[in-house]
């Protein structure tokens, strides 16, 4: 993706002039958003504004989930008792796959950057950002392990880990955005990534705080593993809770239950972030309004409205598509792997058919998708009404709304996974959305034909609220979701139960 | 409750077959349990009895043949599941729903729960029903699990080797349940490969050997099956007693030295005993094998 994007770039450069750049370069609403844009007169510079955060977040989250997926998850699992039963202690086993998963993500973050060398940029600058991604891959994975011996199941430290890192995005962008606040890019790697600034000024001191990060949370990942007992999280919470919920007493109940916390979850971390979205609106708006050359270039790149506040409220929404859907697909995934665990027997051997429950789980996950976009929708909405941005409270809304086909495409996708293809439900289920994403992006880019450009769900997605619904769009892809959701559970009723 | 389907057999499988990959896990399994009966299903480790009882359960499709519980396909969970309870080999509950959740989840989605007994049960077995199931060991899920199997007064118990985690406290309650079960009517099939428990609770078993049913039959004929292993020691020589080898049931003879004697006996251990009668005994010890000896033993002579 690196090398593309290097590549992509010689076709954008000499359209831009220095002037264009350094409007660019000062406006908070891009700092906030892309990170500082500096370098941008070179192919690598470029690269690292375009892809470095993104890519950052993608290896950060995959080592962090990875690494409570091989400490917590394998120790939950039963599979360290037997390499404890040994002369391995729990803090000299955890270290040790510490060390093996920092440097599985040191190699990750490597590849990234190997792209841009590919592509010939500068080798020092290369050289940075490549450290900087691998750097980022072992916070990461090192936050992974710490969160791993915090709490005793692999879902809340796997959850609380990517928040972290999730947070940490957040802290980079209010450090860019707010100038009082610009000392916070020091304490997490995207904003390290920003101080190092690979290509322009090809900074070395932020690496070592980089290093130091990573050693500090490793460190105390081992110090936390030492004395603790085996199967057990540092952070217990209450053991006992005397009042039952009331839900759990009926199979509807029992899904609205479950859903009710990673909803609370993701809603968060959406809310948070959409919020900000809408916070930066009119400085957004106002800056393109004034620069016609970066109008042009984001009408080129597919947001021709981006001078609006609707235009511009509506192309982030793409994103929220990729956010719901993810949540979506996680949910499937949440049944799939308590069937592996043997945490469905006892609920199937009650007269439960398969297929009533996935639908049952399948109905409070679209409840909880509607109201996860309703409520990202009214954060977006807050942001642009404190700025005085213009934008209405349906409009917001319902542009939120919008993106939900999209979403439950993810939900149909996942639950022919659960039926057909148990072991790949999350990467199949996220397939419309990242992978629908990545095929407009490169459809576009490369002037694919309209045929393949079909293929992704976003090619039937309007830019709502600047645009009006694509109900034909809409109808479709639910139509899809829905063959797709029934052939699951048909599959799912006729397996084989793991576990 | 279950007085309307007496004359329909709790269980009934036809040829019932599982294949997974390369390993036959079930091979033709033919067998009838009559409602009302305490049914033990007997196997070692690996033998298939899980195997069995998931596609009796739905959990698992045949490869082969067909289950019924009662009338109802064994497929057909939302009709053949209103009639029976399982208790797993391994139960797993959702670490963070208490105990008497779980309990309410599993009253709440089924035909409904005898609520005293059930807390009867929760007080027999010792179980505190307001901890967290990630506080819970192998044998505390495991008494959830009961909990929720028996209070269902359901007409069909299925267990899986429910007594794996229990302390012997807790599996003399269980053996008390099982009895008040069957005093109802309820019909049990009880996997397990424990011998002792399976004598002290069925009146018939069938035992299992890598996937096919070898043997089916009474409690009584069983013993039949036991061999025990005698071992005597003398405080002075005796000669006399070489003759032992000659006596009905007795087998494997063996004199490790001229003080000591050990000897294998298929049935009662009267002879024995008379034989030994005339000799200076110091020390007298009958040990009972291990079904899995038993399993030997019986598969030697059987060759399957
Ligand atoms: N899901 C599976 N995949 C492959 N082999 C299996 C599976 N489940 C059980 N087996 C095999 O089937 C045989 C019977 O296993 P099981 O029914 O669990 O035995 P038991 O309960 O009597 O100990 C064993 O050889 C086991 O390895
Ligand atoms: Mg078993």
């Amino acid at each position: 993706m690196t090398a593309l994007v290097a590549v992509q770039y010689r076709g954008l450069a000499g359209a831009l002039g220095a002037d264009s750049l350094a409007a660019l370069a000062e406006n908070p609403a891009i700092r906030t958003l892309f990170g500082p844009p500096v370098g941008l007169d070179t192919a690598g510079g470029f690269t690292v504004w375009r892809t470095g955060t993104v890519l950052a977040v993608l290896v950060g989250i995959w080592a962090a989930s990875t690494a409570t997926r091989l400490t917590r998850g394998d120790e939950e699992a039963g599979r360290w008792d037997l390499l404890l039963a040994g002369r391995l202690r729990l803090p000299s086993l955890v270290a040790r796959v510490l060390v093996v998963l920092l440097g599985a993500s040191a190699v990750v973050g490597a590849a990234g950057g190997l792209g841009l060398v590919v592509a010939g940029a500068p080798v020092s600058g290369s050289v940075l950002f490549t450290a900087c991604l691998a750097g980022t891959g072992m916070v990461g994975s090192a936050l992974g392990v710490l969160c791993a011996q915090l709490f005793a199941d692999r879902r809340s430290a796997s959850g609380v880990a990517v928040a972290v890192l999730l947070a940490g995005l957040l802290a980079r962008m209010v450090s860019d955005g707010v100038p009082a606040l610009a000392w916070l890019a020091w304490f997490t790697p995207f904003g390290l990534l920003g101080r190092a600034a690979p290509f322009a000024e090809d900074r070395w001191l932020p690496l070592l705080v980089l290093a130091v990060l990573v050693t500090a949370v490793a460190v105390l990942a081992v110090a936390l593993a030492t004395g603790r007992d085996v199967g057990h999280g540092r952070l217990a919470g209450r053991d006992r809770r005397t009042a039952p919920s009331r839900l759990l007493t009926s199979l509807p109940g029992l899904a609205v239950h479950r859903t009710g916390r990673p909803l609370a979850g993701w809603a968060t971390g959406a809310m948070a972030y959409f919020l900000l979205i809408g916070l930066l609106a009119t400085t957004m708006t106002e800056f393109l309004r004034d620069n016609p050359a970066f109008a042009d270039l984001a009408a080129q790149a597919g947001f021709a409205q981006l001078v609006s506040v609707e235009g511009y409220v509506s192309a982030l929404y793409t994103l929220l598509a990729v956010v719901i859907g993810a949540f979506t697909a996680s949910r499937v995934a949440a049944t799939a792997a308590d069937e592996t665990a043997g945490r469905l027997a006892l609920l199937y051997s009650r007269p439960v058919s398969r297929a009533r429950w996935a639908a049952t789980e399948a109905a409070a996950v679209t409840l909880a998708a509607v109201g996860l976009a309703a409520a990202t929708g009214l954060a977006a909405w807050a942001g642009t009404a404190w700025v005085d941005a213009g934008l209405g409270l349906g409009d917001a809304v319902t542009g939120a709304l919008s993106v939900l086909p999209v979403a439950l495409l993810c939900l149909g996708a996942a639950l022919a996974a659960l039926g057909w293809a148990p072991a790949a439900v999350l990467a199949i289920g996220v397939l419309p959305a990242v992978g629908g994403y990545l095929l407009i992006v490169f459809a576009d880019t490369f002037g694919w034909p309209r045929a393949v450009r079909w293929f992704s769900p976003f090619a039937h997605l309007n830019d709502v609220p600047a645009e009006p619904w694509n109900v034909a769009g809409g109808i479709g892809m639910l139509a899809v979701a829905v063959a797709l959701a029934t052939a699951g559970c048909l599959g799912y009723a006729r397996r084989d139960l793991a576990g | 409750m279950a007085t309307s389907t007496t004359s329909v057999p709790a269980l009934r499988m036809e040829r019932l077959g599982k294949r997974f990959g390369t390993t036959d896990a079930v091979v033709d399994l033919s067998l009838i349990v009559p409602a009302g009966e305490v049914f033990g299903f007997l196997g070692p480790n690996g033998a298939g009895k899980s195997t069995t009882i998931r596609m009796l359960l739905g959990l698992l499709l045949p490869t082969s043949g067909a289950a019924w519980v009662f009338d109802a396909p064994a497929g057909d969970v939302e009709r053949a599941h209103e009639m029976l309870a399982y208790v797993p080999a391994d139960v797993a509950l959702w670490p963070a729903l208490t105990g008497r959740e779980c309990l309410s989840l599993l009253a709440g989605v089924g035909p409904g729960i005898d609520a005293a007994y059930r807390d009867e049960l929760l007080e027999r077995f010792a179980l505190d029903p307001d901890r967290k199931a990630r506080t819970y060991s192998t044998g505390n899920r495991q008494k959830v699990a009961l909990v929720a199997a028996f209070s269902t007064r359901a007409p069909l118990l299925v267990l899986d080797e429910p007594t794996s985690g229990l302390d012997p406290l807790m599996e003399r309650e269980f053996r008390a349940c099982i009895a008040e079960a069957a005093a109802r009517g309820q019909t049990v099939f009880l996997s397990s490969h424990q011998l002792a428990e399976v004598e002290a609770v069925c009146s018939r078993v069938g035992i299992l050997r890598s996937g096919r049913l070898v043997e089916v039959a009474g409690m009584a004929d069983l013993r039949r099956l036991h061999r025990s292993e005698v071992i005597v020691e003398l405080a002075a020589p005796e000669p006399g007693l070489r003759g032992l080898a000659d006596l009905p049931g007795v087998a494997d003879v063996r004199w490790p030295s001229p003080l000591r004697l050990e000897l294998s006996l298929t049935g009662p251990p009267g002879t024995v005993l008379r034989a030994l009668g005339g000799a200076d005994v110091a020390h007298l010890e009958v040990r009972e094998p291990s079904l899995e000896e038993i399993f030997l033993d019986y598969y030697g002579q059987v060759p399957a």
